[in-house]
């Protein structure tokens, strides 16, 4: 690569402001700093929410320098894909973490995730893509963006979920004794699931309708849809399971978790590490 | 009976077909071709014998419209999918640019035994076309013109291409990478009428290198072809494929002899005259037809409106963060789970709901009974903490606080 492209910048700065509300958020929840006015009075927390909204206006721009660089949308590459979810988790999150206090400790689990993310898009180069002809269509918007709010509740749920296994030791109880008991957190983290099934459900038809006019098929079994048919039977069997046994909170935090992953492994590898999928993915 | 539907409806039985599934849809990955397609049917087969069962035995399902709707559109979808696969055509064609479409000429057919399309009556004529290709060879968007003809019979010109298919009486017509050039030759036999048609090059420029194909005139030798194109392609820089812009010289090569031949030029050879006419283009379609579709897609949303709604009435049945304002962070290992109807509430909860007075427990029972609101008291009480903990920005106010 030859010189800084113009989103680097963004997207470090957009990096350092994710790494700060963390490193703030973990501050907030550590018993020793438990007395300091500043946690106490839960002034961090609104700390953490600016450094979250600002992280995200930073990727926005990141986003934008790109768009305007290379001439099309964050659909492609792998650096625009974790670029694009970096900013859709931020937002979705700092939603949820200004709407429901109660989750807010539940951000030294979920921001370390989303660093998963951030130090993988730091590793790789922001080479320009080309962008397929069948990329033009309107339906891909809806398909994103609902795939978007998935991940997202998603991961606040595996966010709770880290919280009820956490819990398990001496330690996570100190760390999450400001939050709802583990009933409540589970109670929570499933409404996030739930909701993650009906946004699921529609990203897979959104995405069959732009598939059928992009290929030509609205399902081949290619090895994206299998695995994103995978991800939502594992939603399916989670809830089932959930909802008709007694299931421990640690593990229900680690259905959720479970769950997770397969998304995470839908997203983030079978796009790149399978020759057949999507045709025009890569 | 009844009890036969209801061990048909058990829980464990959906678990069992969804593991299954789960497993079929791992060996299908990647549409391994040693893979059956019983891995998946089975299941399916499985999964809709229980989800009928349940619907038919199941309140919890049948009592409450939304769910109702959402299990009875997946069912819907198992039965559309089936149709559908009985019913599809699946081919491909390709199309030299002023030539008709005619089913005869479809390759790679694959139909489902009840295919009752009317493939005989489509017809199209194939016009000029235009690819545009970004630096570094990668293709852009597809310009086809077609001529169709509407109901009153006239001809109209339609431009498809990539996302936008050319559909015509539920058979839909799609672009494909695969399109190239073909020369049109005339051969006039020493004795007999003289024929022209048309020898498809390789797709063009995938194969850019081997542009060659072969033909054998009736009764004669194989006569080899190998086309030298011109056209504007540009490694390094933006451009369009079409056919204004290509030209050609055919080579051609018997046992014994070759010939290089410009366009419109004729040789002379073993058995007769050939002519290299005209230097056309062919368009590659994947035709598909599957009648279910558009069902398929109406089904499927109101199935998710269905499971929405029925979400949407049991979260408004409890605050978000229900107790949280409250509940003591003590509590821990709490089970969850296990007959509760609205599913993420909390059963067994709490020894701190007592002291709080606003039990969450006997707001779940509330829910638990289906659809009926919560009871004034319970529920409204833990929205007044949760609005007070969120206006009191997240710091924690307990009952016992506010008094």
């Amino acid at each position: 690569m030859n010189g800084i492209v113009s989103e680097l910048p963004w997207l470090w700065a957009g990096l350092a402001a994710y790494f700060a509300a963390t490193i703030i958020a973990m501050w907030g929840v550590v018993p020793r700093f438990a007395g300091v006015p500043f946690v106490k009075t839960k002034q961090h927390e609104r700390v953490v929410m600016t450094f979250l909204v600002v992280g995200v206006l930073l990727l926005a721009l990141a986003i934008t320098a790109r768009w305007i660089r290379i001439g099309h949308g964050p659909w492609i590459s792998l650096f625009e894909l974790l670029v694009s979810q970096l900013w859709s988790l931020g937002i979705i999150f700092a939603l949820l973490y200004w709407r429901l206090p109660g989750l807010r400790p539940s951000a030294v689990i979920v921001l370390p995730v989303m660093w998963i993310l951030g130090s993988w898009v730091l590793t790789l180069e922001p080479t320009a893509s080309h962008f397929p002809a069948t990329y033009y269509n309107s339906w891909k918007w809806v398909h994103v963006g609902l795939g978007k709010v998935f991940l997202a509740l998603l991961l606040a749920g595996v966010g709770l979920a880290g919280v009820m296994i956490l819990r398990r030791t001496q330690r996570g109880q100190r760390w999450f004794s400001s939050m709802p008991s583990d009933v409540v957190v589970d109670h929570l983290a499933w409404r996030f699931m739930m909701l993650a099934l009906v946004f699921d459900s529609l990203m897979l038809i959104a995405g069959a309708v732009w598939a059928q006019d992009a290929w030509g098929r609205y399902w081949a079994w290619d090895s994206l849809e299998t695995s994103a048919f995978l991800t939502w039977l594992f939603l399916a069997i989670g809830l089932h399971v959930r909802l008709s046994y007694r299931v421990p909170a640690w593990a229900s935090g680690l259905i959720i978790i479970g769950i997770f992953a397969m998304a995470f492994a839908t997203y983030f590898g079978t796009p790149y590490i399978s020759p057949s999928a999507h045709k025009g993915m890569v | 009976m009844l009890m036969t539907l209801q061990k048909l409806a058990s829980l464990k039985f959906t678990l069992v077909g969804m593991i299954l599934l789960a497993i079929g849809a791992s060996l299908s990955y990647g549409n391994p071709a040693g893979t059956p397609v019983w891995v998946l049917i089975v299941p399916m087969i499985i999964l809709a014998v229980n989800l009928s069962a349940a619907i038919l035995t199941n309140p919890r399902i049948n009592q409450q419209s939304g769910l109702l709707a959402f299990h009875i559109s997946l069912l819907a979808m198992v039965i559309l999918a089936a149709v559908g696969r009985l019913t599809h055509m699946d081919a491909h064609i390709e199309l030299v640019v002023g030539s008709t479409f005619s089913h005869q000429n479809l390759l790679e057919i694959k139909s489902g035994p009840l295919h009752g399309g009317d493939i005989e009556s489509v017809s199209f004529v194939q016009g000029p076309y235009s690819v545009q290709y970004s630096p570094g060879m990668q293709r852009g968007l597809t310009y086809s013109q077609v001529k169709i003809k509407d109901k009153q019979g006239e001809w109209q010109d339609k431009v498809v291409g990539d996302d936008r298919p050319l559909v015509i009486d539920g058979y839909r017509f799609y672009t494909t990478f695969n399109k190239g050039f073909a020369a049109v030759l005339t051969w006039a036999p020493d004795q007999g009428q003289a024929v022209t048609g048309t020898v498809n090059m390789p797709s063009y420029p995938l194969f850019e290198y081997k542009q060659d194909n072969h033909w054998t005139p009736p009764g004669d030798k194989e006569i080899k072809f190998w086309l030298q194109l011109k056209t504007e392609m540009d490694e390094k820089s933006a451009w369009v494929l079409e056919q204004s812009s290509s030209s050609g010289v055919l080579i051609v090569t018997t046992p014994t002899d070759r010939h290089e031949v410009p366009l419109g030029e004729s040789v002379r050879l073993d058995g007769g005259r050939l002519q290299f006419s005209e230097l056309r283009m062919w368009m590659g379609y994947r035709l598909f037809y599957d009648p279910t579709i558009q069902w398929m897609f109406f089904v499927s949303v109101a199935g998710v409106l269905g499971l929405g709604y029925y979400f949407w009435k049991k979260i408004n049945l409890h605050p978000w963060m229900e107790g949280a304002a409250a509940s003591t962070p003590k509590t821990q290992g709490g089970s969850s789970g296990a007959s509760d109807d609205n599913g993420l509430s909390a059963p067994s909860v709490v020894s701190n709901a007592v002291s709080e007075g606003a039990s969450s427990a006997s707001a779940d029972v509330s829910g638990v009974e289906g659809d009926t609101p919560a009871t004034a008291s319970p529920g409204s009480l833990s929205n007044q903490r949760l609005d007070s903990f969120a206006a009191n920005g997240g710091k924690k106010r307990t009952v016992g606080d506010q008094s």
